[in-house]
């Protein structure tokens, strides 16, 4: 049997939203000051409720037989769907800082087109997510302007080296995901990923250029390399070493070329997935079946 | 198919005057009913249904209100199946916080959502966001700066009154371009 492409779409989302929740998370009690520790630790506290939500619609439409619990916590690594920017450490803040604001605006245009899908659980589910994540905006454009437009270079420094990490990775945030010509022409997702990037990037190389940061754009390269899967059922290619491509065209920045070098939809992630994996779910391994 | 008898409507109009003493164990001063997250109350031949919405995702308190409603909706249904649950439709907004709750929350020292001062008001350049000159609770200055958007639960805000120099906390404002009205009880 064919699978429903609605359950890679539900786990791309949910396993972002799980995944960078855990990363938020990891600030709780170590953030600059206590203002940024409760933010992050509210930010990761809605960004992992969002996640039950999803994953309690696959359990819901029949998409998986798995619970919540068993979904966030029970599957092995290969089978996560998260883009590889959600699972980077928090390094510097400001890689924290530059990654939320791309993560979380690219997020806003996603979210903002599935409140609109043709399938309403998704689009109630995605309704009442937009209004939350109005304020994980709000912070992210709160530092971008506090660090880009500020008065200390150093920090502006800072920042902007966070968002040449970031950026090529935050591109993979819309790879496609598998069996998207489907949801697309069903309206289950109302826009290709494709175009949705298109619409964020430039929105955010708009936001760049406003600032003199858009080098940015044309400066970013991989962080970190990517790794084959546990599995290695992607093996490893020499266009792995490689990042999505953006160029200036028609005066807006875009994307060009596909998405080598991702692959966060397939399963394929980073050397720094698994000791994030190993500590998320080490409670759920060690005792099957708990509750809490 | 729910029929209404004298009896059914008697249950209804109980069951939303014992929700109206289940109170949010994160506010202690605001009942469910003045939050505005029962959306619906339905009393059949064998059970009383409660749909109830959540005001964010995230919060940790929503287990303990579904507990307590049950707990207290068992009393008033007459023998009758309870079944109380979540939905999201409509998306619950803090205009649904009615006048009683938002006086509640007033005396509890927490400024109600979307209670702003009127006229320009300074914006210092490090503030967090533009949410200025919230109303303080304890001197009703608009002199405030909002020191974070995020306090310590997930529908709190932290702001600071530079008039009568106290630290306060706000309901955290949810709006939508869709108004949402909060039912009210059967009379």
């Amino acid at each position: 049997m064919k699978e429903d492409p609605r359950i890679a779409l539900l786990l791309a989302l949910a396993d972002d939203e799980l995944i960078i929740g855990h990363r938020h998370s990891e600030w709780t009690g170590w953030a600059p000051h206590i203002e940024e520790d409760l933010a992050f630790s509210s930010i990761a506290q809605d960004e992992m409720a969002h996640a039950r939500l999803l994953y309690g619609l696959a359990r819901e439409a029949g998409l998986t037989d798995r619970d919540v619990d068993a979904l966030a916590l029970g599957r092995p690594p290969a089978e996560y769907r998260n883009a590889v920017l959600c699972e980077r450490p928090n390094g510097d803040w400001g890689f924290t800082v530059a990654r939320q604001y791309l993560y979380d605006t690219a997020d806003a245009v996603r979210v903002a087109e599935l409140a609109e899908s043709s399938w309403p659980e998704l689009a109630e589910i995605m309704k009442v997510i937009q209004l939350e994540e109005k304020y994980h905006a709000d912070h992210a454009v709160a530092w971008f302007q506090r660090l880009a437009g500020g008065t200390s270079l150093t920090a502006r420094e800072r920042f902007a080296e966070g968002l040449t990490a970031a950026i090529g990775e935050a591109i993979a945030l819309f790879e496609p995901v598998p069996g998207e010509e489907a949801l697309v022409s069903e309206g289950v997702l109302p826009r290709s990923n494709e175009d949705m990037l298109g619409e964020w990037l430039g929105h955010v190389g708009q936001e760049l250029e406003a600032v003199s940061l858009d080098y940015v754009l044309a400066r970013h390269g991989p962080v970190g390399e990517m790794v084959p899967t546990g599995s290695g059922e992607i093996p490893l290619e020499a266009s792995d070493f490689q990042v999505p491509g953006v160029v200036r065209r028609e005066g807006r920045w875009a994307h060009e070329g596909g998405f080598a070098g991702a692959g966060g939809r397939k399963g394929r992630h980073s050397e720094d997935f698994l000791p994030l994996w190993e500590e998320m779910t080490a409670l759920y391994r060690a005792h099957p079946g708990a509750r809490w | 198919m729910v029929i209404r008898t004298d009896e059914t409507d008697r249950i209804e109009r109980d069951v939303w005057a014992t929700l109206a003493g289940v109170h949010d164990p994160e506010i202690p001063p605001l009942s469910i009913t003045d939050l505005g997250i029962v959306e619906r109350v339905a009393v059949t031949d064998d059970a009383v249904e409660v749909d109830l919405l959540p005001t964010f995702a995230g919060c940790p308190a929503l287990d303990v209100i579904r507990q307590d409603v049950e707990a207290a909706v068992r009393a008033s249904a007459d023998g009758r199946d309870v079944r109380v649950r979540f939905v999201f439709t409509p998306p619950w907004t803090s205009d649904r916080i009615s006048e009683a709750g938002r006086r509640a929350l007033t005396a509890y020292g927490m400024t109600p959502p979307g209670q702003r001062g009127k006229g320009p008001v300074v914006v210092p350049l490090a503030s967090l966001s533009r949410s200025e000159g919230v109303i303080c609770p304890f001197c009703r200055s608009r002199d405030t700066v909002l020191e974070s958007a995020f306090g310590p639960t997930l529908c709190r805000t932290i702001h600071f009154c530079r008039a009568c120099r106290n630290p306060f906390e706000g309901f955290k404002p949810k709006t939508s371009r869709v108004p949402s009205r909060a039912p009210l009880p059967p009379a």
